[in-house]
């Protein structure tokens, strides 16, 4: 860290520092094509499956986690897709369910961002 | 004395940083550590601080060999990947049991995921390094389909390197969060200090004391210290209510 940055936040009292940008308009930006493949990846949902086993395993351990998170499952994210408005929206020109999903999915992280989550 | 396995899904990750953090937060806690790196080509003793010429005694070299930095014990063992032996050594050496008095951390380089799928069975906590970047994403799919649903049910996972001040970081991040759930231990940021230490040679609690890249990884270290107590089965993060999230950055 440079040294004139260290002294300013010794001066705040502070001893980290995370940058916040302005909430990004998810609605108003293309998606991430990277995005909307993997959501189409079958395979992702192993990761569900290995929730059951979680589950299914005896008595709970002891948990501390550092990072908010939804404690959703991804199905459960997956069946949310193309719920609600914005995925008839009027300028959505893109149509079908791949895409709506996605886009859903966009409009939660712009939730999420909101909430001061992301 | 129980185990601790990092590895990563994609080189350079920041796997061998975050194996190194963990160490030190889980001795600070009291435990005592020992340190184990299989990598052929090793950087675990820059992030302790010493002279990039440093290689570290065996696993089974005596201890007046031992390299102790801050009464972290550092060995390394290159043949591990290789050596099918290897889990019944650990056990033979008293590894794999559970309880502070002696715990392992094990740093496994992203090519070696065979072996780390070996030994993630024997483990009481298993932590997945992953970075918030597409291309980390696009190898997600193939890493579930291949790992068993037992080893990814014992899998937690840090993001680490995240760059909040880039929208796709974020929503890398975004998507790994709600890919992961409740087994998201924590997130490390991108810190420039971390470079900066090793190449002063100076560990990077000395260098830069308010680095974030610390703080943070001092969290997921300390998040970490259940899994000491887990006989017999990989502890995992199982995540807790946001209002419990204690260490996240204002
Ligand atoms: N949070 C961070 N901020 C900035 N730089 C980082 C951070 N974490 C790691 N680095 C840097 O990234 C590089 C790669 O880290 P590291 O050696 O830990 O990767 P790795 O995951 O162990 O790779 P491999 O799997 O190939 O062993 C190093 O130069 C390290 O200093
Ligand atoms: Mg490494």
């Amino acid at each position: 860290m440079r040294i004139d940055a260290r002294n300013l936040l010794d001066r705040l009292g502070k001893n980290d520092f995370a940058y916040k940008e302005f909430e990004d308009r998810f609605s108003e930006l293309e998606l991430w094509p990277i995005l909307e493949a993997l959501l189409r990846d079958p395979r992702l949902q192993a990761i569900d499956q290995a929730e059951a086993t979680v589950a299914a395993m005896p008595e709970p351990a002891p948990t501390e986690v550092v990072e908010t998170y939804s404690g959703e499952s991804l199905s459960s994210l997956f069946s949310r897709y193309g719920r609600g408005p914005a995925a008839d929206a009027p300028g959505d020109r893109r149509g079908g369910s791949q895409q709506q999903d996605v886009r859903a999915m966009l409009r939660h992280l712009s939730d999420l961002g909101s909430q001061g989550k992301i | 004395m129980p185990v601790i396995v990092t590895h990563g899904l994609k080189g350079g990750a920041g796997t061998t940083f975050t194996a190194a953090h963990i160490a030190m937060a889980l001795s600070e806690a009291g435990a005592d550590v020992t340190v184990l790196t299989v990598a052929k080509r090793d950087t675990m003793p820059l992030h302790f601080g010493l002279q990039p010429a440093m290689t570290l005694p065996s696993l089974f070299a005596p201890a007046e060999d031992a390299v102790l930095v801050a009464g972290i014990d550092l060995r390394s063992l290159t043949t591990a990947p290789e050596d099918n032996d290897f889990v019944p050594a650990l056990r033979d050496l008293g590894f794999l049991e559970t309880g502070q008095d002696k715990v392992m951390v094990i740093d496994i380089p992203s090519a070696e995921f065979a072996f780390a799928r070996r030994v993630i069975p024997h483990a009481s906590a298993s932590v997945c390094v992953i970075n918030a970047a597409p291309d980390t994403l696009a190898l997600m799919p193939q890493v579930l389909a291949e790992a068993s649903p037992e080893n990814i049910a014992a899998t937690s996972f840090v993001i680490n390197a995240l760059d909040e001040t880039r929208r796709l970081s974020r929503h890398s991040s975004a998507f790994i969060r709600e890919l992961v759930g409740a087994r998201l231990l924590g997130r490390i940021r991108l810190d420039e200090s971390v470079p900066e230490a090793i190449a002063m040679l100076q560990q990077l609690s000395k260098y830069a004391p308010s680095s974030a890249a610390l703080a943070d990884a001092k969290a997921i270290g300390t998040a970490l210290v259940p899994a000491l107590e887990t006989p017999g089965r990989p502890w995992v993060a199982r995540g807790s209510s946001p209002a419990s999230s204690s260490s996240r950055a204002a």
